[in-house]
């Protein structure tokens, strides 16, 4: 008893099952990339910030496009020299093209990696200063002695948890603490239950539906966190993300940015950008923005003296979007210096060895309107791109693993019915090529347009 | 391809590895199958279960709603059981101290419910369940196209029902967002949960990732067997509506739910990762601003949503239509009437479904042009409807009817779908839309189609097809005592919401409108009608609008004890059932019916061949009132080769 | 498609040449991104063009939809028309061409 058509094609439609199944299961793939490229289009036209071009390294998205074109011919070659019975040839070309995708995947990874360790500061004005963090970005609290903990009934979504929201932070060991009734303790989540229903008890009986509690650290405590891993802080307390509060001092909340980049195309007058202010950049980076800025105007206007600078995307890129690779500002008057810098380096400082070669400035907390890694959380490019890229590369690995296992555990298959083996590679391969075709669209709509 | 000139050549089979799993263990039989009637059934039977709890979440909700702020009776005694009093305060008993039911549990209870019964509930049972007992056997053949394909299927939809399941666990308890999850107010509530896993959302978001690619392969599968599995002489034209309506809603579940998996993905991203895919710009939350891009759009989530969700309120309807279109000519040994139109009508319906899904948006702002044009389309696509409907309802005329449980259901469908259908007309035109949307109004219209409309059909569905699987027939008696007190609960419920709608009442409230008793004084009939009936039972019942909330929840009560009945019946009958005489109990025409009860691993005991349509009921001239697919004459299997090849794909 | 031993052969030159073809309009692509038309806009429609292109040789070759069955190219009809649905009607409803933006300007 077996299914028909699983190896010849059904007279009357001329197809054998497993092509149904996959061109089916391609036209749900369309409509699942359609979405998210109509998501694309929604978000750029929407847009209240300028949408990056030529921002991510188009060298190894170049690379990477030929690579997967490259296997998508392997592909169709294997299947091509399985029909012809070319075994060793076929399990060639097999091979060729999984090793295509995990090239492409390295290749990915290191342009996710680079990413992941650059980023972008939105100052209050809307300037975006770009670059790296040498130390991390950590909120400094210290001389902090007397927590206070609220726990609630059940009912609330958020309780207490110092295990998972508090201890993180402490910098040193591990710390003691005296309760109100003079214990000493160490706080962990046994401590700590006993301590919240002691508490819960005690607001019941007031009749109350949330208890709170004090603790008192033997020794002054420092804390040292992330911003987003905490709820906020005061120069006098500060509050983590599960309520509890700490009383002590702020040490630091300052950001040290080795800057490489300095957008001002959303502050209405970039002269005046707080990142020219003395503290900050200064006077010289300022003068090397004046002088590229104009450069790039001269430039344009001698190309396209018909245009409109204002509507071209690039030309606002070159001109108010300063790429800083040296240390110090270049000195002198020489035009078009800052071009010439920019050349020298492409990429902008996406590489570490660069890390010297940027000037450093420390930020105030209060100027600082948002910041985050290349990641989703920057803008809405970022996140597209890497839902988009993301969900290719699940893509990628996936028809990489059925290749594979084409090649090596369909053994017997190969010796016995070669031809739904072959069915299973042109089906396999329709896959691949699907996955080709994506990347095809997304290529120019990431990196190029 | 020319070794395939001759059809239905089996021989190359012979050597297949995989010929061997004919010896199956307990587990590959029962658990891990990959035989289609199997999967149809645990489908089934997970489905049923999940409409089950969604309908106790409802309960739970209509207690709130008429009597807000007072405990629920039994509450406090579920929660003082050993073990189940257990699970229930983990899972809900915590959120409702003294067995009061709070807004946030409400809300968790709405969303859930919607949810639930949804994509946990009717389309399992109504398309999955059904379709996989059913229609490889009505084509006439062995399997699914791709056996491993479905039972991976059925094990995906069990991670989301879990995981569905396991969001009442965690630690800010499951969504409360609505079934529709609109950001930005799903993407941001608690956001101060730094463990996106103690968060109910994400499991919502992984929850149904699982589900929609579920679907996908449940599908895929559907619709190639359809194509490429059909046994000799079944041409499309020859192949049972019920097989057309699946088709087409295979297709909407294909190409419909992307979308929504890329909606899904997108929320998951914002959820975890932070970014502002539907976020907007500036977006505040207590008077400070969030610590995110912005740059986002709402309308974006609410198009992908709708994109999927429109369809599925047909993927929802037509799986009814389907069962219906066999319960109603097998019942009153009639063809059914104008099969042709009915099938291009659900093609048509099936297309246009994709372009209408604004309508669920017209209060977004949307310019003119569009929304001339959804408003068009909608009107457009009741057209189809009603010539679905139609067609059912006269195939009644001059019918003999035989007044069994599943014709019950059946018939009361007919009328119930209508008032769904008809309330939905007005909504599709903005002006009245403005006033009537996120009122009870909607909630009437689309329960009356889905309640009393799709769930009338699936229990129609369940005694019809149920001694196919058991080999007995489901008591009759309590299969009245079934459909009475569910007519009556669905109506109670479902009909006082279209007046409370026009009062302006909103569609999640917890409290039913009591914070706004002032402005709730409104009375008609109805309300006069239903305190007077109460009074009588010495029970104080306004006569207004808030009234009503009293009324609706009784019925809910009447619509529960209703449902006792049938699943006494369907354990009781397992062993208790009247045995079935023949392998075709209901003297029907189509070719699940050839085949041994219960169907054996791989179906047949002959190779169908299909010589006529799939109505051939009283044909004149016949010596008896039905005339089998596969029969040449009455009585006789056909065995000619195949008549005229079937003809390509008409979709 | 192609079952006996001459087609392949001949098969195998055609996608070979077509992995040539692809590979020099990724070139042209990269390059033309870098040429600045009067808006960018216009740089969007002709990379987008040139992709549409290379997307169609691989559906069309390497997919061989240049001769498949008609249920096939019904399927895909469909699902292009849905996908369709899915890039205008999104635009439309947040910049209605009726009103375009004279409404949604305001607003800003
Ligand atoms: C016969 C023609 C139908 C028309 C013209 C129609 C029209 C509409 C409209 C305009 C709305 C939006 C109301 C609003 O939110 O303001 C709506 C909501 C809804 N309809 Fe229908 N409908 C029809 C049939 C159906 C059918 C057959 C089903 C289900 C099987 C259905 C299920 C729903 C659901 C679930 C909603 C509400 C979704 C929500 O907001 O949660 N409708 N209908
Ligand atoms: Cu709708």
């Amino acid at each position: 008893m077996d299914i028909p058509y699983t190896v010849t094609a059904r007279p009357d439609t001329g197809l054998y099952n497993a092509k149904v199944g996959i061109w089916l299961f391609l036209a749900s793939e369309v409509m699942l990339f359609g979405g998210l490229f109509s998501s694309y289009i929604f978000l750029r036209v929407g847009a209240d910030y300028h949408w990056p071009v030529h921002e991510l390294d188009v060298r190894l998205g170049f690379v990477n496009t030929l690579v997967l074109i490259f296997s998508s011919v392997t592909v169709l070659l294997a299947w091509a020299n399985l029909k012809l019975r070319n075994i060793g040839k076929f399990k060639l070309y097999m091979l060729l093209t999984v090793l295509c995708a995990m090239t492409f995947m390295v290749i990915k990874s290191f342009e996710y990696r680079a990413k992941f360790s650059h980023y972008a500061v939105k100052l209050t004005d809307g300037t975006f200063l770009t670059g790296h963090l040498p130390h991390g970005y950590e909120i400094k609290f210290g001389e902090a002695t007397q927590l206070s903990f609220t726990v609630q009934s059940e009912t609330a979504a958020i309780d207490a948890d110092p295990d998972g929201y508090v201890l993180p932070f402490i910098q040193g060991d591990t710390p003691k603490f005296k309760t109100e009734s003079g214990n000493e303790i160490i706080l962990d989540k046994s401590t700590f239950k006993d301590l919240r229903s002691a508490s819960l008890e005690a607001a019941k009986a007031a009749g109350k539906n949330s208890g709170s509690f004090k603790l008192v650290a033997a020794s002054p405590l420092t804390f040292q966190a992330k911003p987003s891993q905490i709820l906020g802080y005061t120069a006098t307390t500060m509050t983590f993300r599960d309520g509890t509060v700490a009383q002590g001092k702020l040490l630091d909340d300052k950001m040290t940015l080795e800057v490489d980049g300095v957008d001002t195309r959303s502050v209405p007058d970039a002269e005046k950008s707080i990142a020219w202010g003395t503290q900050y950049l200064g006077d010289g980076w300022k003068k090397a923005f004046i002088t590229n800025r104009d450069h790039a105007k001269k430039e344009f206007e001698e190309k396209y003296p018909t245009r409109d600078p204002q509507k071209s995307a690039t030309h606002q890129k070159e001109a108010f979007y300063l790429k800083i690779k040296s240390s110090t500002p270049p000195s002198g008057e020489e035009h078009g210096d800052g071009h010439k810098a920019e050349a020298k380096a492409e990429g902008h400082g996406d590489d570490h060895s660069a890390h010297g070669h940027h000037p450093e400035v420390v930020l105030d907390k209060k100027d600082i309107a948002f910041y985050s890694n290349y990641t989703p959380k920057l803008n809405t490019y970022y996140a597209i791109y890497f839902t988009l890229t993301g969900l290719h590369g699940l893509h990628v690995v996936a028809g990489a693993l059925v290749l594979t296992y084409f090649l090596l555990f369909d053994g017997k298959m190969l010796r016995n019915d070669p031809e739904r083996l072959a069915n299973r590679v042109e089906v396999g391969g329709l896959f691949w090529h699907f996955v080709d075709l994506v990347w095809i669209f997304l290529f120019p709509l990431l990196y190029l347009l | 391809m020319s070794a395939a000139a001759t059809s239905h050549d089996h021989s190359h089979g012979a050597d297949h590895a995989h010929d061997h799993h004919d010896e199956p263990g307990f587990l590959g039989k029962y658990v891990f199958s990959c035989d289609h009637k199997v999967i149809g059934i645990q489908y089934a039977l997970s489905g049923l279960l999940f409409l089950l709890l969604g309908f106790f979440l409802m309960l739970l909700m209509r207690w709130s709603i008429a009597f807000p702020g007072q405990p629920v009776p039994g509450l406090q005694f579920v929660e003082s059981l050993p073990g189940l009093g257990w699970l229930f305060h983990e899972t809900l008993g915590r959120w409702a101290p003294g067995g009061v039911v709070n807004g946030e549990l409400y809300n968790m209870l709405g969303a859930m419910h919607g949810t639930i019964m949804v994509f946990l509930g009717i389309v399992p049972l109504g398309f999955a369940g059904f379709v996989n007992f059913v229609m490889p056997l009505q084509i006439g053949t062995i399997d699914m196209a791709f056996p491993k394909l479905n039972m991976w299927s059925f094990w995906l939809f069990f991670v989301s029902g879990v995981l569905m399941l396991y969001s009442f666990f965690v630690g800010t308890g499951p969504v409360q967002t609505g079934w529709t999850m609109y950001s930005p107010l799903a993407s941001t509530t608690t956001l101060a949960v730094s463990n996106v896993w103690a968060h109910g959302h994400t499991w919502w978001l992984t929850a149904m990732v699982f589900n929609i690619s579920a679907s996908l392969l449940g599908s895929v599968n559907v619709i190639t067997t359809v194509i490429n599995l059909r046994a000799k002489g079944m041409t499309w034209m020859r192949m049972p509506f019920f097989c057309w309506a699946m088709f087409v809603t295979s297709f909407l579940l294909l190409l419909a739910f992307p979308p929504l998996e890329v909606a899904a993905l997108l929320q998951l991203v914002d959820r975890v990762f932070g970014a502002s895919f539907f976020l907007p710009t500036g977006l505040m939350e207590g008077g400070q601003h969030l610590d995110i891009s912005g740059g986002g759009s709402p309308l974006l989530y609410q198009h992908l949503f709708w994109f999927l969700a429109h369809p599925e309120v047909y993927v929802l309807i037509l799986p009814a239509f389907a069962i219906l279109a066999e319960v109603i000519p097998a019942n009153t040994r009639r063809p059914l009437w104008g099969y042709k139109s009915m099938v291009y009508a659900s093609l048509t319906l099936g297309f246009l479904s994709f372009l209408v899904w604004a309508h669920h948006m017209y209060l977004t702002g949307m310019g003119t042009m569009m929304s001339t044009y959804f408003q068009i389309t909608t009107v457009l696509i009741s057209v189809p409807s009603v010539i679905l409907l139609t067609g059912l309802m006269i195939s009644l005329w001059g019918g003999s009817i035989r007044f069994t449980p599943q014709m019950l259901f059946a018939s009361a469908f007919l009328p119930m779908f209508g008032i769904g259908g008809l309330t939905g007309l007005p909504l599709a035109f903005t002006f009245i839309d403005l006033a009537l949307h996120d009122t009870y109004y909607v909630i009437g219209h689309f329960h009356y189609v889905v309640a009393p409309g799709t769930i009338f059909a699936l229990f129609a569905g369940v005694y019809h097809w149920y001694p196919k699987i058991t080999g007995r027939i489901m008591s009759d008696f309590l299969g009245k005592l079934h459909f009475w007190p569910s007519l009556l609960g669905m109506n109670l419920i479902f009909a006082p919401m279209f007046i409370q709608g026009m009062g302006g009442f909103h569609r999640r409230w917890y409290d039913g409108g009591k914070y706004f008793e002032q402005t709730s004084s409104a009375s008609n009939w109805v309300t006069e009608l239903t305190s007077g009936v109460f009074g009588i039972f010495g029970m104080d019942v306004p006569n207004n609008l808030l009234g009503l909330n009293v009324l609706m929840s009784v019925g809910a009560f009447i619509l529960a004890l209703g449902q006792v009945p049938f699943i006494l019946n369907v354990f009781l009958s397992i062993k208790g059932g009247k045995k079935v005489q023949s392998d075709n109990p209901w003297n029907c025409t189509t070719l699940e019916w050839a085949t041994p009860t219960p169907p054996p691993h791989g179906n047949f005991t002959f190779e169908p061949v299909v010589t006529r349509g799939p109505y051939e009921y009283s044909v004149p001239g016949c010596s008896q009132d039905y005339l089998p697919q596969w029969e040449s004459e009455p009585g006789k299997a056909a065995t000619a080769p195949a008549s005229t090849p079937a003809p390509v794909a008409h979709h | 498609m192609a079952d006996s031993t001459e087609e392949i052969h001949k098969a195998i030159k055609r996608i070979k040449l077509i992995g040539w073809v692809l590979a020099v309009f990724t070139v042209i692509t990269v390059g033309l991104s870098y040429v600045e038309l009067p808006t960018h806009t216009m740089n969007i429609v002709v990379g987008m063009i040139v992709a549409a292109f290379k997307a169609a040789l691989v559906a069309l070759i390497f997919m061989h939809l240049n001769h498949e069955s008609p249920l096939i190219y019904k399927i895909l009809a469909f699902t292009t028309a849905f996908a369709l649905a899915l890039f205008v009607l999104f635009v439309f409803s947040a910049s209605d061409p009726l009103v375009f933006d004279s409404f949604y300007e305001s607003n800003k």
